[in-house]
């Protein structure tokens, strides 16, 4: 055994050692396309330094959530009340300061710490009465909202101290963004998090093999409930860059988060089904989602148009992920041999066909811009 | 090495591990009546049995998954009780399971270690220690099981049924004080090559003077590797004989029950 395993170390072909960075070929592949896309079409417009700067701050709001539900989903979780948390967390958050007279400096960290225990929440409801994660979150998400709009009734509360809108907007002169500073730190935290301890280890045990974790004495359910609870203090902390960012905050603030950042994390290759994670994908999916409605945006196609950009990006890339995952477990004979060389191929071929079909639908969206009545 | 000093004093004088009439009920359903079973120290016992013959049942009380309804085990003829599976391991009783309760996507190293990771402080937290975990998996893979990866980065479902079944049972090794293995029907979804393998690495685990439990339903695995094959029949052991004193005619009459007709 030994001789003939030796003998293959060396001549391992391109496509193996290329497997560890398929998660960040496809989102990057995308990116490249928007990059050229954008090139010929809007080059002044795109690539203006404001407008990278307009893509990093609207990313970095992204990145924290990304960040906790690339663990919540390698789990083989979903968390879908991160938009509501955000809300009700930043809404309570803007309470303590308006109206209780609370310094910015406590009132932040107590956001935090209340997005910590409604994820906490989240994940004994799952754990602890086996609600599925899919109708437990999407409940709470309707009670965390209904928290939101019950406390905050139609204000919009606005005009914070300058901590917060440096937390949301601020700029390290002739540097990035400091909410970019903060979104990339909680990403290498991630990194550190998923490879270097055992909360990351054991999240992808979880969700690689429930009953070889359970059986080698891993505590399931601790782990899941951390992953929730690092998900709700991530959202509350996007929540308080949202509240900074546009110095505003209501109840009905962040109602796309969910879909955004589960679109983003999923992209960047970290698989539904459990135990394929990866952090840096998460970040060029991050990257990716806004760096594509910013050129709808820039292309003055209408708002709405991005919804379907989304949409299609997620069938897409769940669709591509899941036929991967398929080919891995046919087995006959090793699926490393059996995919070596079409592998390589078959991204070529999708991330064409994707790429395909984006354009087709800026085209689409670029015509009826053109067309349709002005309406301001 | 430990492994040597415990391979000098196996000579058969008495059994490692004494299951004397072990009985097991399941409310009304008798899995187990009064059973016995005798496992040395570096020797490959075989369990053969029909489907429902009380195999599974057996091992599962010798390894701590099930308590016995009556009956008692013998650990080195110090009577042992053990209400957890986490007991038994501690006691130098380890199984390898035919789903061999890996998680794919780890690494080889990350799996031999789940749940059991090494770890180093770094400012007064503590980190895993990845690269002292490889290095450990490749030392016992090559020491104890004579078996080198040829990548011990790449996830473990790429590598091939052989393997696996190695990272498997290096987990179950890498204790060095492993006393018996219980093996679970461990060539059942193995190709002719994979299965040669397999009882290549059950025999290398055996030289090492650990007492080895195979359960199978392959005779030809059985008759290659062990040393003593019992007998279960509808719960009850029909039999134990010495693999080099009988065959498979024999020990497949004693399985359906040909014998007793006759």
């Amino acid at each position: 055994m030994a001789q003939t395993d030796t003998h293959m170390s060396d001549s391992r072909p391109f496509t193996e050692r290329l497997e560890p960075y398929i998660a960040i070929i496809g989102p990057m592949v995308m990116i490249l396309a928007i990059l050229m896309f954008m090139g010929i079409a809007e080059p002044a417009r795109y690539f203006r330094a404001t407008n990278l700067n307009l893509i990093l701050l609207d990313a970095a709001l992204y990145m924290p959530m990304a960040m906790a539900m690339t663990f919540v989903i390698t789990q083989r979780g979903i968390d879908l009340s991160i938009g509501s948390i955000a809300a009700l967390s930043s809404i309570l958050m803007a309470f303590l300061i308006k109206q209780y007279g609370f310094s910015v400096y406590i009132a932040v960290p107590i956001a935090i710490a209340l997005g910590a225990i409604m994820g906490l929440i989240n994940g004994l409801i799952i754990t602890r009465f086996n609600v599925p994660d899919l109708i437990g979150t999407l409940a709470m998400d309707l009670v965390y909202r209904g928290f939101a709009l019950v406390i905050a009734k139609g204000l919009v509360l606005a005009r914070f101290p300058d901590f917060l809108t440096e937390i949301g907007r601020g700029q390290i002169p002739g540097f990035i963004p400091i909410p970019v500073v903060l979104g990339i730190a909680t990403m290498i935290g991630g990194y550190i998090l998923l490879k270097r301890t055992y909360f990351g280890r054991y999240t992808i045990a979880i969700g690689s093999n429930p009953e070889a974790a359970e059986l080698t004495g891993i505590s399931v359910n601790r782990h899941k409930v951390y992953a929730y609870v690092l998900c709700g203090a991530c959202a509350a902390l996007a929540g308080v860059m949202l509240t900074g960012k546009l110095n505003a905050i209501q109840a009905t603030s962040a109602p796309y988060f969910n879909l955004h950042v589960i679109a983003a994390v999923v992209v960047g290759g970290t698989s539904l089904f459990g135990g394929r994670a990866s952090m840096l994908g998460s970040f060029a999916g991050v990257l990716l989602l806004s760096m594509m409605i910013n050129a709808l945006v820039t292309l003055r196609i209408e708002f709405f148009w991005q919804s379907v950009a989304s949409g299609v990006v997620i069938v897409s890339s769940v669709a591509l992920y899941a036929w991967m995952q398929k080919k891995d477990r046919d087995g006959a004979g090793g699926w490393l041999a059996g995919l070596q060389t079409p592998e390589g191929q078959k991204m070529l071929r999708f991330s064409a066909a994707l790429i395909g079909i984006l354009i087709a639908l800026l085209a689409i969206g670029a015509l009826f811009s053109g067309s349709a009545a002005p309406s301001g | 090495m430990a492994t040597a000093f415990r391979r000098g004093i196996f000579l058969m004088a008495e059994p490692l591990i004494k299951m004397r009439g072990i009985t097991k009920r399941f409310g009304g359903v008798t899995a187990l009546s009064n059973v016995d079973l005798d496992a040395y120290a570096g020797e490959v016992l075989a369990i053969v049995g029909d489907n429902g013959a009380g195999k599974s049942t057996l091992i599962k009380v010798l390894t701590g998954v099930y308590q016995p309804t009556e009956g008692d085990i013998f650990l080195d003829d110090k009577p042992v009780r053990f209400s957890s599976h986490a007991e038994a391991t501690a006691m130098g009783i380890d199984a390898v399971y035919q789903t061999l309760a890996l998680a794919d996507h780890l690494d080889p190293a990350a799996n031999m270690f789940l749940g059991n990771e090494l770890t180093r402080k770094v400012a007064g937290i503590t980190f895993l220690d990845n690269k002292r975990m490889r290095s450990e998996t490749e030392r016992v893979l090559m020491e104890r099981l004579g078996v080198r990866l040829k990548s011990m980065d790449a996830p473990t479902e790429s590598l091939s049924g052989g393997q696996r079944q190695a990272v498997a049972i290096a987990r179950a090794v890498y204790h060095d004080d492993l006393r018996v293995l219980v093996m679970d029907e461990p060539t059942a979804a193995l190709g002719p090559q994979e299965t040669a393998r397999t009882l290549k690495l059950i025999e290398t685990v055996k030289a090492q003077g650990i007492a080895v439990i195979l359960i199978s339903h392959s005779l030809d695995d059985v008759f290659q590797v062990s040393d003593r094959v019992h007998v279960q029949r509808r719960g009850r052991r029909v039999g134990v004989v010495k693999t080099s004193e009988s065959n498979t005619q024999e020990v497949l009459g004693m399985i359906v029950g040909a014998e007793e007709a006759a």
